[in-house]
């Protein structure tokens, strides 16, 4: 009977086209996926180590078809439809008893019709292996992305994530379906697994939740993505998913429950029970007894009543159908469910979302604005969608449909309806996580609710976004005649149409459904920008479109029984009259009005340069102009500027001159001036005579021929008047620079000097397309050519600066320097500005409405030297002031004592908004993001706790030391001496304050990061001392490398070399120092011992796996502990892709032995031993004897060493390894300069 | 109030004929329309429900063009379909309240009086506050006949109302029908004869989308007076039998098959004459379209 249930199931489905849609569907999908992925469509391919056809790589995309949101929801569909109507089907068609009656076994019919569905999944998702192969199997290769082809890795994967997770899916909502007999349970099954997956993801940001998460996502992406994030491109390209570990555990777990729900609902079903379905909370069915029948009473006169049709009544049907409606959705247990899900998944990403360097961020009301976006809009979504199927089918599912058909009821007053009781649900859903957020806040000690924000927020935007996707998700089911669909024809309009644009390279946004254009996040400072008016033009023109569709659903509204669209538009055509030809007009009128405006505006008036038309810029301006690179040009030696900013209208005027000066040893015939494009020029000047010979606008390069030759040693003046200004506030890119409130830009909007470089192509791929050479990311260390430059600029050393900044009036404008005098004139506030000693060719022009506090830093070792200190803010971000001002406190004593005295007489931090998330060091002026820092939330009792806060200002004050004083010439390497200098000299103020616990923690993110960094390297990794600006390499390995150093060298010894290494190369002019410089220094100061280890952290990539193997004590009889261990010690030497090479171990690394901790259990306690001890084998026994009684041991137990596994290097006594696991770090890089 | 069906036709995507070219002339009073299984019955019904699309023909009631003027049709409609539930969880009283409102009834104590005199009538008044969903078939019935008499409507359509019901309750629900009045239309479709021989004074009879006979029951027993022939045969006989006679029905008996033959005199002396019912017309039609 098995067999022909099986057989039966199988060949009903494979009559119907359902099936291969779906397989369509996917095969489609997956080949645009792949193809955006390849650059199939768009030949664009960049520079890369990592072959896209790896196993690895098969495995992202393919569990990203789980765990992606839309990808996800596609996939959860087809096992909806697929797999839990298999036994719920037999009772919604009135079929049951066929098979009740006949002699069928359970297993049967149960397992027989679960199996046949899951074949058919199987076969739907095989599409998708079906389409990457193909897709990547066309792909471009001309930066060698593709590997070797091999079935492996195509196959293992699937069979490892997307057959589970099928299987996983397709259990669960097979077993609640058939116990609830209900498909909305199947829909909240769902919404569950979805939002499990979510959850898994939100929880990594904390380091120690990596192994909760990987075990907890049911599709198993946090455990591959545990396993495979540190693998270097060597390896994605070549090792298989190992079935072991993290992976092992999460797909047995999920496979076992799975298993689990089938034989439970094996054992639970029985035929009987079907058709009283399990009721979750249902009232008790309770037996009444017929009642008697009575005579009938005559029915031929009933009271006469008037019937009314007109709008005033339409409007009372409207709101009474919507309550009717709005109440069938609220008032059942899945609306409960899905209101505690949304209150679940607020509080948890509330708790995760702000954490950086796992320190938390007070929940200002922004930050709570957010989590209602991305993962809880998308959740809001998919019970839009599921509802709309819902709603519109429920009088067919009722079978009232002819009932209300043959009613006297107008089609658009049951739509509305159920488009009011959709919104509604939608804004109640929002109003519950309001009401989360609030109480959240207060539950952190937050007070400011800022309700107005909220209702700003919901009222303004949010509602516009619902009101257009409840509106076409009721339309698709409406034009479908099968709701799934018009599920799917709901989910493709979403992520379709956006795959297809991404793989041909369209960047057309009046084409992605329910696009806003571009926006900027909401910040304290500049509330919600200027981008409000592009935003509901963009929502008017999407409304514009669905009350076009929604006038057509309207019409073709199924009523009765004509399924086909021809008969169901005759149906009602005579029903559309003026009235709707006239809305039909206010819609399209709103559609193409709005669409041409918008197109006008983003093509026509702000032309949009795509990327293409970017790259072919760049082209035409190093074709033309590189051979000019060469030739000798004067240097700015004064910079003297009047900025100008109109903050209510986007745009600034930019007037001021240079002195050039021919620091060359040969006269000077030509000079070359290079401006962004953008820019608007009034006037360039010469105070000598010159002929324009280069006026190349679209370029933005001038060149000049002087009349006169510039002799060795002469000074020209050159003046210069732009202004940057938007030609309207519609902007395909919406700029961030000059906003209302909290304007920052910075100098490179200024002319600057001869050919840059910097404006070429960098993607060798790229460069190979357009015929050019390839390029090396930096300059070699050795190549003197390029030490004439420092790394930031290519036209000047140490200027003379002035300045003057106006702004309107009631902001603050600022600049370096010391501020002269301010003045106001015409509504407008100037500052004048002026630099006492040389800079570097760099700086920033602000302007805010800001509080400020100020305070003073006297040098404890000489009390007349002194340094203002202020902090700029916003209102209502006063938490952290104090601690900014002690981090530069605390800084200057460190720095001034330990490397040089500091050069100026002030220290600024200026808050500004955070559309960028990083601090940036200018001299003497630190503008400093609203979302890093000023709304940390510290908590002064955990001594574990990272104090970003107080990192980054000691990060950016040590840059007034490491960059300006100390700037590397234009080669590798030179960010060792600014950016991995400066997270040294933080580290070192830092752990003054915080002690050597806090460290332990920020170390581990800086570990993990670079971990991740290397593994993402798309050209070659470096050593730390040939760094070329990978971030990974000169902020994450420089802090542990630095760190480690310290602890070899000694603190004091190496800050001595430091310090002459400063007192040698500061304010130096060319040629400028490198790398071999500083690392000159760091030798003289190393022992003989010690210099293979040093060798290894600067000149190497050397990557430690070390491990406690096992360990045991003994109490001796002088009451003392010995100990006896076996350590692990494997060492690798990389190469610049990651394959790794066994070296023999010769190192000194720690030993530690810990009390426990009480508190924390991952912790360590007191320490009672921490010693260096020469490692020089794999395997090592050792033995020791320590005071007290040991209760952990480890080695290299504070994280010293690059440690590929960092979380097993030490032991306790009952043999669990601790160490924490390491997961995703929040999105926060520290930039500076 | 007049109905008036002409030449229409139905024609559906998978080229079913359901109705070819019907034509009804439907006056006030109850209308019976007698039909097997598949007959078309439900096709028409829906149609003049507005709930389907003829291919062809017209149909008016009094000067309204119903297939071009919906709107105005359900205005004055009553429709039982063969087939319906109701919302879950919703009590009877709710209901019919909701069906007062689709049906235009705005003013809340109209609303509210109608509502409880069609609970009352229907006997269900003591049972308003339970779901429908927990009601028994007849109850269901009589709810269904209390909503499609909202609204005061000129013309009500019932499609196979009795069918599956108890005969007590279709007792009952025949009495209801009866009462439902002499000034509107009321058209009953059923396979049941004994549902048109209780309540309609007019009749038509349809097999396979066509009508077969339309006019009083009474004249149809005109029709067949005389003619209809009854004999008792062994159930091995039957077979030879159909060949030999026009048999239009056959009924098992205590283990012997009465059969019921057309002829025009009779066939020979095993046979004796009885009295044309509506059952013999009703088979009649049926069976002379299969010859």
């Amino acid at each position: 009977m098995f067999k022909e249930i099986f057989l039966f199931e199988l060949k009903q489905w494979l009559k119907r086209p359902a099936i291969y849609i779906y397989f369509v569907i996917f095969l489609t999908v997956s080949l645009l996926i792949g193809a955006a992925i390849s650059g199939l469509f768009t030949g664009v391919t960049t520079d890369t180590n990592s072959h896209i056809n790896s196993a690895s790589a098969i495995a992202g995309i393919l569990t990203s078809f789980s765990s992606d949101y839309l990808l996800g929801l596609i996939t959860i569909l087809v096992c909806v439809a697929l797999m839990a109507g298999c036994v719920q089907k037999d009772f919604q068609y009135n079929c049951f008893s066929f098979y009740f009656t006949k002699p069928v076994s359970k297993f049967s019919y149960l397992i027989g019709r679960f199996s046949a569905s899951f074949l058919l999944s199987i076969f739907v998702m095989m599409a998708l292996l079906i389409g990457l192969w193909i897709s990547l199997l066309l792909a471009p290769n001309n930066n060698n992305q593709l590997g070797e082809f091999k079935f492996a890795n195509f196959f293992i994967p699937f069979v490892m994530f997307t057959l589970l997770n099928t299987f996983t899916i397709g259990a669960l909502f097979f077993s609640i379906v058939t116990w609830t007999r209900n498909m909305t349970s199947g829909y909240v099954g769902s919404l569950i697994f979805l939002v499990i997956a979510g959850i898994a993801r939100t929880i990594t940001s904390d380091i120690d939740n990596k192994t909760l998460a990987a075990i907890i996502d049911p599709f198993g992406q946090q455990a591959l993505d545990t396993v495979t994030e540190y693998w270097t491109p060597a390896e994605s390209n070549t090792r298989m998913i190992p079935f072991n570990g993290y992976i092992l555990y999460n797909r047995l777990f999920w496979f076992a429950l799975s298993c689990g729900l089938i034989v439970i609902t094996y054992f639970k079903f029985n035929f009987n029970q079907f058709l009283n379905p399990v009721k979750l909370f249902g009232r008790k069915n309770s037996e009444r007894t017929s009642q008697p029948s009575k005579l009938i009473q005559s029915i031929g006169h009933l009271p006469k009543v008037t019937q009314v049709f007109n709008n005033a009544f339409a409007c009372k049907q409207i709101v009474f159908l919507t309550k009717f409606e709005f109440k069938k959705i609220t008032r059942s247990i899945f609306f409960y469910i899905m209101a505690v899900l949304a209150i679940l998944l607020t509080v948890l990403i509330s708790a995760f979302s702000g954490l950086i360097y796992g320190t938390e961020t007070w929940p200002v009301t922004y930050t709570q604005l957010d989590l209602l976006g991305g993962i809880f809009t998308f959740f809001l979504m998919v019970m839009v969608i599921f509802y709309s199927g819902v709603t519109i089918w429920r009088e067919r599912d009722c079978k009232v449909d002819e009932l209300v058909g043959a009613s006297p009821i107008n089609n658009a007053i049951i739509f509305s309806s159920k488009y009011f009781a959709i919104m509604g649900l939608g804004i109640i859903m929002y109003l519950i996580c309001i009401v989360t957020c609030i109480v959240l806040q207060a539950t952190k000690g937050y007070y400011n609710f800022e309700i107005d924000l909220h209702i700003k927020s919901l009222l303004g935007m949010r509602i516009f976004s619902l009101m257009i996707v409840v509106a076409l998700s009721l339309c698709m089911q409406v034009f479908f005649r099968n709701r799934y669909f018009g599920f799917f024809g709901m989910v493709l309009i979403m992520l379709g149409i956006p795959a297809i644009l991404n793989a041909f390279d369209i960047a057309l946004d009046l084409l992605k459904f329910n696009s806003s254009g571009s926006q900027m996040p909401y910040s304290d400072m500049n509330g919600f920008g200027h981008t409000v008016g592009t935003f509901f033009l963009y929502k008017f023109y999407w409304l514009g479109f669905v009350i076009v569709i929604s006038t057509i659903a309207i019409a073709m509204y199924k009523r009765g029984k004509e399924s086909t669209i021809k008969l169901r538009w005759k149906q009602t055509f005579k029903q559309f009259n003026l009235k709707y030809k006239l809305i039909l007009l206010v819609g399209m009128f709103l559609f193409v009005g709005c669409g041409s405006i918008i197109y006008y505006n983003i093509r026509v008036l702000n032309p949009y340069k795509s990327e293409k038309e970017v790259e072919k810029l760049q082209v035409d301006f190093e074709k033309n102009y590189k051979k000019y690179q060469n030739e000798p040009q004067p240097r700015v030696v004064e910079s003297n500027v009047q900025v100008d900013l109109y903050p209510d209208e986007l745009k600034c005027n930019i007037k001021g001159f240079y002195y050039l000066k021919n620091k060359h040893k040969v006269a000077i015939k030509k000079i070359y001036i290079n401006i962004n494009y953008e820019a608007l020029i009034k006037n360039f000047e010469f105070n000598v005579s010159i002929k324009k010979i280069i006026n190349d606008t679209s370029s933005g390069f001038y060149g000049f021929e002087l009349n006169k030759d510039l002799a060795p040693g002469d000074s020209v003046k050159f003046d210069y008047d732009i202004s940057y200004e938007p030609k309207n506030f519609i902007m395909k890119k919406q700029q961030t620079k000059i906003v209302y409130n909290g304007s920052f830009i910075n100098n490179s909007l200024l002319p600057s000097i001869g050919y840059d470089p910097n404006s070429e192509i960098d993607d060798n791929t790229t460069r190979e397309k357009y015929n050019l050479i390839s390029k090396q990311r930096m300059a070699a260390i050795n190549d003197t050519t390029a030490y004439g430059n420092t790394y930031i600029s290519h036209d000047a050393d140490w200027i003379r600066f002035e300045c003057v900044v106006s702004t309107k009036e009631g902001q603050t404008a600022i600049a370096p320097g010391y501020l002269q005098k301010d003045w106001k004139k015409d509504n407008r506030h100037y500052f004048q500005y002026k630099m006492d000693s040389p800079i570097l060719n760099f700086y920033s022009f602000l302007s805010a409405n800001y509080e400020i506090k100020k305070d003073k830093w006297v040098n404890p070792l000489n009390k007349t030297n002194e340094v203002n200190i202020e902090i700029y803010y916003q209102k209502g971000h006063e938490y952290n002031i104090e601690k900014m001002i002690k981090g530069i406190k605390k800084s200057l004593d460190y720095y001034t004592k330990n490397f040089s005295p500091y050069q100026h007489k002030q220290v600024r931090i200026l808050e500004f908004p955070r559309y960028s998330t990083f601090a940036q060091s200018f001299p003497n002026t630190i503008p400093f993001s609203e979302g890093i820092g000023f709304i940390a939330k510290l908590n002064n009792e955990n001594i574990e706790e990272v104090d970003y806060t107080f990192y980054v200002t000691a990060h950016e004050v040590a840059h007034q030391w490491w960059a300006h004083q100390v700037i590397g010439a234009n080669v590798q390497g030179s960010t060792l001496m600014s950016e991995t200098m400066s997270q040294y000299s933080a580290l070192m103020v830092m752990e003054k304050e915080y002690g050597q616990a806090a460290m332990r923690k920020f170390l581990k993110y800086e570990m993990n990061s670079y971990l991740q960094g290397r593994a993402m390297e798309r050209r070659k990794e470096v050593p730390l001392m040939l760094c070329e600006n990978q971030q990974y390499i000169h902020y994450n390995k420089g802090s542990v490398i630095m760190y480690a150093l310290k602890d070899y060298l000694g603190e004091d010894s190496l800050n001595a070399a430091l310090q002459r290494y400063i007192k040698k190369v500061a304010f130096q002019e060319p040629p400028f120092t490198t790398a071999n410089d500083f690392y000159s220094f760091i030798k003289t100061a190393t022992p003989d011992s010690l210099k293979e280890t040093v060798k290894d952290l600067f000149e190497r990539i050397v990557v430690f796996n070390n491990k406690v193997k096992n360990w045991s004590y003994t109490k001796t009889t002088n009451g003392k502990f010995k100990i006896t261990a076996t350590l692990s010690c494997i060492k690798t030497q990389n190469d610049s892709v990651g394959r790794a090479f066994d070296v023999k171990p010769n190192d000194w690394i720690d030993i530690g032995v810990f009390a426990k901790n009480e508190k924390h259990q991952n912790s360590y306690g007191e320490i009672i031993y921490l010693k260096k001890i020469k490692i020089n084998g794999k395997e090592q026994k050792f033995e020791l004897i320590v005071d007290k009684e040991p209760y952990m041991f480890g080695i290299d137990p504070l994280n010293k060493l690059i440690d590929k596994d960092n979380g097993d290097n030490s032991m306790d006594k009952n043999g669990k390894v601790i160490g924490g696991g390491i997961g995703d770090v929040g999105a926060v890089v520290v930039k500076a300069e | 109030m007049f109905l008036k069906i002409s030449n229409l036709s139905k024609l559906y995507a998978d080229g079913t004929k359901a109705l070819t070219n019907v034509n009804l002339n439907i006056e006030n009073g109850m209308f019976g329309l007698l039909g097997p299984n598949g007959a078309g019955k439900s096709s028409l019904m829906r149609t003049i429900s507005t709930l389907q699309e003829p291919s062809e023909g017209t149909i008016f009631l009094d000067d309204l063009d119903v297939i071009n003027n919906k709107e105005d049709m359900r205005k004055v409609l009553g429709y039982l379909p063969q087939d319906f539930g109701f919302y879950p969880k919703v009590s009877a009283e709710d209901m019919l309240h909701h069906f007062a409102i689709l049906k235009g009834i705005s003013n809340k104590n109209e609303r509210k009086e109608i509502c409880d005199a069609l609970l009352h009538q229907t006997n269900l008044f003591e049972v308003r506050k339970r779901y429908i969903g927990d009601y028994s078939g007849g109850m269901r019935q009589r709810f269904g006949i209390a909503q499609a008499l909202l609204g005061n409507p000129k013309v009500v359509i019932v499609d196979e109302p009795t069918a599956g019901l108890d005969p007590q309750e279709r007792n009952r629900f025949h009495n209801l029908l009866s009462e439902v009045g002499e000034n509107i239309i009321v058209i009953l479709s059923t396979h049941i004869v004994e549902d048109v021989r209780n309540l309609c004074s007019k009749m038509a009879v349809m097999n396979l989308g066509q009508v077969m006979f339309e006019g009083k029951t009474t004249d149809s027993l005109e029709l067949l007076k005389g003619k209809i022939y009854s004999t008792i045969i062994a159930k091995e006989e039957l077979e030879e039998f159909r060949k030999q006679h026009n048999v239009i029905s056959t009924k098992v008996s205590e283990g012997k098959i009465i059969a019921h033959v057309i002829n025009d005199s009779l066939p020979n002396s095993n046979f004796t004459a009885v009295n044309a019912d509506l059952e013999d017309v009703y088979f009649s039609f049926i069976n002379s379209n299969k010859n």
